[in-house]
């Protein structure tokens, strides 16, 4: 047997001493990435784990002065069933949707998604295009780091030991936005992204006045692409100014070859996935409502 | 039609599988029992120097470590002796076992296998079947003209088995075609990925033994560990728990004897249970690759009249069944057509990787990817519907084969017309969909097989067969067989199976011959007692037998229904004193004559007996933006003979079909220059989810063979993962135009096909 230590506390404040005073300590929640990691031999088991998944009180999903307020336990299924997502953080729930599977996304919480790291995350880039918040809470307190701030390198975070991800703040988008996720995916479900892009666009007056675009597992973390997002500001959301939009997103993707797919694939599909991402993004800020997940109803495994 | 009795019946297996109670061989624990844990070749060609284990004998917990010079001086192999339980001088792909540790925890288990020094002279790896072959290629095995093969085994060098089939004069009906269409297809490497990975434990009691192994074919296993442990078959005792599945990969004998060993070494039970990607690397049983040439000629009217193919196979480091696949592969080059004039060659090529083995209907799959999608490119080149081309040169009854086998009655036709009916052939789509048709066949495999059937003083049965359940359900539907002679209900009998002290010889879950087999033998083995019961009946009713009937549980007289005695009286009355107790074998149905005198490397497969016919339809849609092709709907037509077992049968046909979808778009494995696998896990070798999988629609074509198993069935456990891959590479070529020669057809390869690029 695995020699190790299971500590379950009662409270955030004993969660955090408990983190504090056992050295190497990690947190788990749902453990999809921690398990699953060991298992397939990727990282060994840490000493002692603190089990935060029943500490109550982190897993609300609220409308907070404007703003989203998502726990650090909330699940991706909670958050894509949450009507307040769907609404004005559609992009979010893109992407809490096809996280895994079913049973995955029964178990799996956002802040376990942000503290994993993975350039491959689903719900790293549209977070990072609603520009969000994540509290990080110590012994000593708490502070706040925007999204990208969270992500050192892949599986790398900035948190420092004894600090745990508390919740996330999303603001509002704009009156006039819509967001959207897409990834390139293979099969329609226990899937990883290739590729993904996130897009947040807002229209006034028949333009384009504010865009994000961000990229997933094009780089060693989650990256916005200037380029296209200037790209889009001030243009009609056209067929073309979006094309076009996407077509510069070769400015902040540096992807690698891997089992999943050879960079020239990848830099290829990213220009795709940008696009559609846009795309619906601007329909979606139009009015239109096109369906939760998007990567289902424009991707080839609609 | 199918009885009431056959369609309700409900595999008394399957309550336990899908809630969890089912125990399989991991799930079992021996008292003081030790964990066992390989180390496998840090290289995938190497020389060994040395070994030094003492670190790792030093470590607590551990019991023992165990290499080469603690086993008997044996070779073994089905077809070719090539191989021993650990690596002797030379390591020759990654999973091969240099050593194996037995310990107080899995955990420490590892850690000692980690800690045995092993001191390497790395060899040229040989990675690629062209390169293997060519001159001056390092041999893979150096000493391969001293090992002991079956004398039909034709061998040299890299090419461990080769077969060559020829009919006609090809150069000449190639130079008189109105068109001829050559091409070349890749298929990579794929698995069997059963959900269940390898275990065995192993516990002696003197000098007998007991495994329980997670096997497909117990009986080979007992063969195998006697042989190589060099005791007495008589010593061993297989027994199988539940089997979470094979598909092939657990054929043949595999790691029961180092588990036997150490167990014997230490004197305690020793558990051997694999994780995920072992079940990738090690075990001799993945699905070959292969690289595959046709040539074809065609007249303008769509008569094919000459096919020429090459192909080579790759066996992988050791021999395991693999030496009869390139007889069974230039079979599938030809596929289920008539042709004239036929010149196929094929190799089997030792490389530095994991061995191939029998995954469900080995070399068909991607032999028949390969030469459905040609068939679609040689009725381009002569602008006919490739359903058409089909249509006029698929095989009917009276036809000969290449081998000169006269074909029985069969539904080959039927299939593919009952198929492109199904998926409604030539309907109007959206322009990213298309209908890809492909056909393909199979043999059955006609072999010994024994049942013995026995009803207890209640008037229930046990049916004790040497037949192993795969998860296929064909032991779990071998009491309708058996209810059906006796008048009774499948629900009356229990089964004692997977026990190789209890039944008799079976071949095991293999070449979808249970119930081809096994059914036969339960059948004789029910007359038996049939027989018996008469026997009572006539002194119990003042009858003669000829004249009672065993219906609804009792012996009655014909024709007159209240003159009866139930069942459960004549086995109550016969307990005591007269055994109601059949055996049966029965024997293999004839062999089809055949003229093989054209070809070389003869290992059986020149006979197609009582061959299943296999036509898929399918319906894609393609992103060709991205390469993403997802499969819409299927239509599967089949002719199996008699279906015996229709929710066996379907079951089949829907699993084969899936399995075939991921063998054409994700299934693979990617091999490194070094030889070792790059996504041995299964987050990067992508099988298919119940989220992908397809409506099914299925319509067997009954056409009973007089070569066939029971009442003229044929084997139904391979054939449907034949077709599926071509057929989806002919959707996938008619949406984007471009033609996909590597298997799988990755949405990258599908991608880079359509828009002209390298992938």
């Amino acid at each position: 047997m695995t020699r190790g230590t299971y500590l379950e506390p009662a409270s955030l404040d004993e969660a955090l001493r408990l983190l504090a005073e056992h050295d190497g300590a990690a947190l788990v929640a749902g453990g999809t990435d921690l398990v699953v990691g060991t298992r397939q031999g990727k990282r060994t088991l840490p000493e002692t784990l603190v089990a935060i998944h029943r500490l109550p009180g982190l897993d609300g999903i609220a409308e907070e002065d404007g703003a989203l307020a998502i726990g650090a336990l909330a699940t991706h299924d909670a958050i894509e069933r949450s009507e307040l997502v769907r609404g004005r953080w559609t992009a979010l729930a893109d992407a809490s949707a096809i996280v895994g599977s079913p049973a995955t996304r029964h178990v799996a919480t956002l802040g376990g998604n942000l503290a994993n790291a993975s350039p491959a995350m689903e719900t790293g880039a549209p977070l990072v295009v609603f520009g969000a918040e994540v509290e990080l809470r110590g012994q000593g307190g708490s502070r706040t780091v925007p999204v990208e701030g969270l992500w050192a390198g892949p599986g790398r975070t900035t948190a420092a030991a004894g600090e745990m991800i508390t919740g996330v703040r999303v603001p509002a988008p704009a009156d006039g936005s819509g967001s959207a996720y897409v990834r390139l995916e293979y099969r329609r479900a226990m899937e990883i992204a290739v590729v993904g892009a996130a897009a947040l666009v807002t229209i006034g007056a028949g333009a384009v006045s504010d865009a994000r675009v961000a990229l997933t597992a094009v780089a060693p973390t989650i990256v916005r692409s200037p380029a296209a997002e200037g790209a889009l500001r001030g243009r009609e959301p056209t067929a073309e100014a979006i094309a076009a939009a996407a077509a510069a997103v070769h400015d902040a993707a540096t992807p690698i070859s891997d089992v999943r797919g050879s960079d020239a694939y990848r830099r290829a599909m990213i220009e795709v996935m940008a696009r559609r991402a846009i795309d619906v993004a601007a329909r979606r800020a139009a009015g239109e409502a096109v369906p939760i997940p998007a990567t289902m109803t424009v991707g080839g495994t609609r | 039609m199918a009885t009431a009795a056959q369609t309700k019946f409900i595999r008394p297996d399957g309550k336990d599988k899908v809630t969890g109670l089912g125990r399989y061989t991991a799930d079992l624990t021996m008292t003081g029992m030790l964990h066992a844990c390989f180390r496998y070749a840090d290289h995938a060609h190497a020389r060994i120097r040395s070994i030094d284990t003492a670190k790792a004998r030093a470590l607590p917990g551990v019991f023992y470590v165990m290499t080469d010079k603690d086993v008997p001086d044996v070779r073994y192999g089905p077809f070719v002796e090539d191989r021993t339980l650990f690596a002797r001088d030379v390591v020759r792909y990654e999973g091969e076992v240099v050593a194996a540790v037995a310990a107080t925890t899995p955990e420490i288990a590892r850690e000692a296998a980690a800690l045995i020094d092993v001191d390497y002279e790395p060899l040229p790896v040989v990675s690629d079947v062209e390169a293997a072959l060519a001159d001056g290629a390092p041999l893979v095995h150096e000493g391969w003209s001293g090992y002991s093969a079956s004398g039909d085994v034709v061998r040299e060098g890299n090419d461990a088995s080769r077969s060559t089939i020829v009919k006609g004069d090809v150069d000449a009906a190639l130079a008189s075609a109105d068109a001829v269409v050559k091409e070349r297809y890749v298929a990579d490497m794929s698995h069997a990925v059963p959900i269940e990975p390898h275990a065995a434990i192993a516990q002696w009691q003197g000098d007998r033994v007991t495994v329980w192994s997670s096997t497909q074919v117990p009986y080979i296993a007992r063969s195998g560990v006697a042989t190589t442990l060099e005791i007495p078959e008589g010593h061993v005792r297989i027994i199988v728990p539940h089997l979470g599945g094979g598909f092939g990969g657990k054929c043949e004998f595999h790691y029961e004897a180092h588990v036997a060993a150490l167990a014997r070494a230490t004197d305690r039970p020793v558990r051997l249970v694999f994780s995920r990607s072992e079940e990738f690397f090690a075990p001799d049983h993945r699905r070959e690759g292969q690289v595959i040439e046709l040539e074809t000629g065609v007249m303008n009217d769509g008569t094919l009249v000459a096919r020429r193919g090459r192909l080579i196979l790759d066996n992988g480091a050791y021999s395991a069944d693999a030496p009869f696949f390139p007889q069974l592969a230039a079979m599938h080059a030809v596929g289920p057509y008539r042709i004239p004039n036929v010149s196929v060659d094929a190799s089997l090529a030792y490389t530095n990787t994991t061995p191939s083995g029998s995954v469900r209907a080995p070399t068909a799959p991607q032999a028949c990817w390969a030469v459905e999608q040609h068939m679609d490119s040689v009725a381009a080149s002569i602008g006919m519907d490739p359903v058409e081309l089909r249509r006029r040169n698929i095989l009917k009854e009276g036809d000969t084969t290449a081998t000169n086998q006269v074909l029985e009655p069969i539904g080959a036709a039927e299939t593919l017309e009952r198929a492109v009916e199904l998926i409604g052939y030539g309907k109007a789509l959206p322009e990213d969909e298309a209908i890809g048709v492909g056909c393909g066949w199979w043999p059955s495999f006609g072999g010994p097989s024994g049942a013995f059937v026995k009803l207890n003083g209640d008037g229930s049965g046990t049916i004790i067969t040497g037949a192993q359940e795969c998860g296929t359900g064909a032991v779990m539907a071998l009491p309708i067989l058996v209810a059906e002679e006796l008048g009774m209900r499948p629900e009356d009998f229990s089964i004692l199976a997977q026990d190789t002290d209890a039944g008799g010889w079976d071949a095991g879950a293999s070449g979808s011959q249970t119930t081809f087999n096994n059914g036969r033998a339960v059948i004789e083995a029910a007359r038996e007692v049939r027989a018996q019961l008469l026997e009572l009946a006539e002194e119990e009713l003042e009858a003669s037998r000829e004249d009672i009937e065993l219906v609804e549980g009792a012996a009655r007289v014909k024709g007159s229904p209240t003159k009866s005695v139930p069942i459960t009286t004549l086995a109550d009355k016969a307990q005591g004193d007269r055994l109601l107790l059949g055996k049966g074998s029965g024997s293999p149905p004839p062999s089809p004559d055949v003229d093989a005198s054209g070809c070389t490397g003869r290992l059986g497969m020149e006979t197609f007996a009582a061959p299943t016919f296999i036509t898929h339809a399918v319906r894609v849609r393609v992103d060709r933006e991205t390469g993403v092709c997802r499969v819409l709907e299927v239509a599967a037509s089949h002719d199996c003979g008699v279906i015996l077992n229709p929710v066996g049968a379907e079951g089949q046909v829907e699993g084969g079909v899936v399995m075939g979808i991921g063998m054409a778009t994700l299934e693979g494995s990617i091999v490194g220059e070094d030889g070792r696998q790059r996504n041995p896990h299964l987050l990067d070798y992508k099988l298919q989810t119940s989220a992908d999988a397809p409506p099914i629609s299925i319509a067997f074509v009954d056409a009973p063979s007089p070569y066939g198993g029971p009442k003229g069935s044929k084997g139904t456990g391979e054939p449907p993962c034949v077709p599926t891959p071509g057929a989806i590479g002919n959707a996938i070529a008619q949406v984007t135009g471009a033609r996909v020669h590597q298997l799988p057809m990755t949405p990258e390869r599908v991608w880079a096909a359509a828009h002209g690029v390298d992938a």
